[in-house]
């Protein structure tokens, strides 16, 4: 039985492997078909400040080897979380709170009203899927910056990580804007801006025309970007991006990621997660690996 | 609910573009009619929900029309003795009153295949009157399990078989005969539709069930919600796939 707990920013995690914000919800429906306390942790279904109805319908295609969604951040609102949620999901594991908002004060209020009570705050500054979901912050490094600054002066207990987003010029430089705001870790990568056309209609197959994709095809990209962001910055990074198996989670955490994040795999295997934790350990029984946390950053890149 | 591995005891055509698929899961499991399944075809990332047609003793039927790549997948690929990964079951499903005795079934295209779980549900016990709608007689299947109930009447748009018209109008045809205690319906939107005007101010219960894309199929996602008339969302998949028709905008 090898070591599978890491410590990501203080928080002792009994193993790396975190569903993503918005494949989850708040675990109560996975909870029902296995425990979720063998979980590293969860990362909550996107939270704002006041309730949100979301995008029309289709919010769903699929293409070869990957998903495009458009949700539109659909939550009951961060009181809601609070009062009916929260207290059983802490009973079970660590709580990733993802957040978003439309401006600075909504991204200061909510964390204000989280700080002390989750285990950590996944700043949501990258979602691509509505008007003001936050993207508009997560694209630029002054105001990804700026908004970390804000969150950041929220939050005087809680660990604040930050979500960045791959539609971006550098994620090296937005790695570093991240770290230089306060971030206590980053996290990476949200979807990529995308397109499925039913050439029969000759329309676009999500109501909202664009979607995020996610799923296997986009974990090479994802792969060098945690990469790049993990020879840019000091603080521990959270790794994801079509992580379906536990040799795609090890290829993160080689890569440079302290721990991980599973999204759409969970739709494809309810119990991806589950079985991704038990491959971490078989893995690293048979490579004579005593700690997972021993795989971060062990990349060697070829000569040239 | 649960994951399971299934085994592909059959998967044939039964009518133009529409195929079953009988599976057998080794695992304690009461499906409720109007139940759905997810699942998972090949390298595809989404599993497909399928509705539950029958369901006895670990042997599941669910009947699917060939849309796309995946469901074409699934009829060229699956054949007996095949493993297949399997999610169910699913939603909430149909349920009809102590106190409910004539219950009117209502259905279009595929979504003849959930309601008839609901048949052999309420046969025995119920008086159950069918109306089934189809495009035309080719695309007529499963008559025999539409027959389990009091009376069945197939309606084609062509009028190549049986009632020539709507299942809708078939059934209000009969209305005043059989007065129905509760109507269960599935079928295409402007179907479900024809069914809401005609029931407006009758005051008898109505549950049609939904169909959307989806993405986990157990209610965490939040994709493949539906607009309810109070302004809300609901979850097709956990919420329903069955609403009161009066619940739900179509």
């Amino acid at each position: 039985m090898a070591n599978l707990t890491v410590n990501l920013c203080g928080v002792t995690l009994k193993n790396p492997v975190i569903p993503a914000s918005g494949t989850f919800g708040f675990g109560r429906e996975f909870d029902e078909i296995y425990d979720i306390s063998v979980l590293g942790g969860v990362s909550t279904k996107g939270l704002t400040l006041e309730p949100r109805a979301g995008n029309p319908v289709p919010r769903i295609a699929e293409r070869q080897g990957v998903i495009l969604n458009a949700v539109g951040l659909q939550n009951p609102g961060v009181d809601e979380f609070l009062k009916n949620d929260l207290a059983w999901l802490k009973s079970k594991t660590r709580v990733v709170a993802n957040v978003a908002g439309k401006t600075l004060e909504d991204y200061e209020g909510i964390c204000a009203k989280l700080d002390g009570l989750v285990d950590f705050v996944e700043l949501n500054i990258s979602c691509p899927n509505v008007k003001s979901g936050g993207m508009a912050f997560g694209i630029r490094p002054e105001s990804i910056l700026e908004v970390t600054k804000a969150a950041k002066r929220n939050l005087k207990k809680t660990p604040l990580m930050v979500k960045l987003s791959p539609n971006v010029e550098s994620i090296a430089t937005n790695a570093r804007a991240a770290q230089e705001g306060g971030a206590d870790c980053i996290s990476l990568i949200n979807t990529l801006t995308g397109m499925a056309i039913d050439i029969e209609r000759r329309r676009p197959i999500i109501a909202n025309n664009t979607g995020g994709v996610s799923g296997a095809g986009v974990k090479p990209i994802a792969v060098r970007m945690v990469y790049e962001a993990a020879q840019a910055v000091e603080i521990p990074i959270v790794g994801m991006g079509g992580i379906t198996c536990a040799e795609d989670a090890i290829e993160f955490m080689m890569a440079g990621a302290t721990a991980v994040q599973v999204g759409t795999a969970n739709f494809t295997d309810t119990l991806a997660c589950p079985k991704i934790i038990e491959g971490l350990n078989d893995w690293c029984d048979r490579h004579g690996v005593k700690n997972v946390s021993e795989l971060k950053g062990t990349l060697k890149l070829n000569g040239r | 609910m649960c994951e399971v591995i299934a085994t592909v005891l059959e998967n044939k055509k039964i009518a133009e573009n529409v195929y079953s698929l009988t599976f057998y899961v080794d695992e304690e499991i009461t499906i409720r009619p109007g139940q759905f399944v997810m699942i998972g075809v090949g390298a595809y990332l989404l599993r497909r929900p399928i509705a539950v047609c029958m369901a006895e003793g670990g042997r599941v039927t669910v009947c699917y029309q060939l849309k796309g790549g995946g469901t074409k997948f699934l009829s060229d690929n699956y054949k007996a003795g095949e493993k297949l990964s399997v999610l169910l079951p699913l939603g909430n499903g149909f349920y009809v009153e102590e106190g409910e005795q004539k219950v009117a079934i209502v259905g279009g295209g595929v979504g003849v295949f959930p309601l008839i779980s609901a048949i052999r549900a309420y046969a025995d016990k119920k008086d159950v009157y069918a109306y089934m709608g189809f495009r035309n007689q080719n695309c007529v299947c499963m008559e025999y399990e539409m027959r389990r109930g009091k009376s069945l009447v197939i309606a084609t748009d062509d009028g190549s078989m049986g009632y020539h018209g709507t299942a809708v109008q078939a059934f209000m045809d009969d209305y005043e005969k059989i007065k129905p205690d509760v109507v269960l319906s599935c079928g295409p939107t402007p179907m479900l539709r024809a069914l809401k005007n005609a029931m407006e101010g009758k005051g008898i219960p109505v549950y049609v069930s939904l169909e959307e894309r989806m993405g986990c199929g157990i209610g965490a996602c939040l994709v493949c919600v539906c607009d309810k008339t109070d302004g809300k969302h609901a979850r097709v998949c956990k919420d329903g796939p069955v609403f009161e028709i009066g619940e739900v905008k179509l």
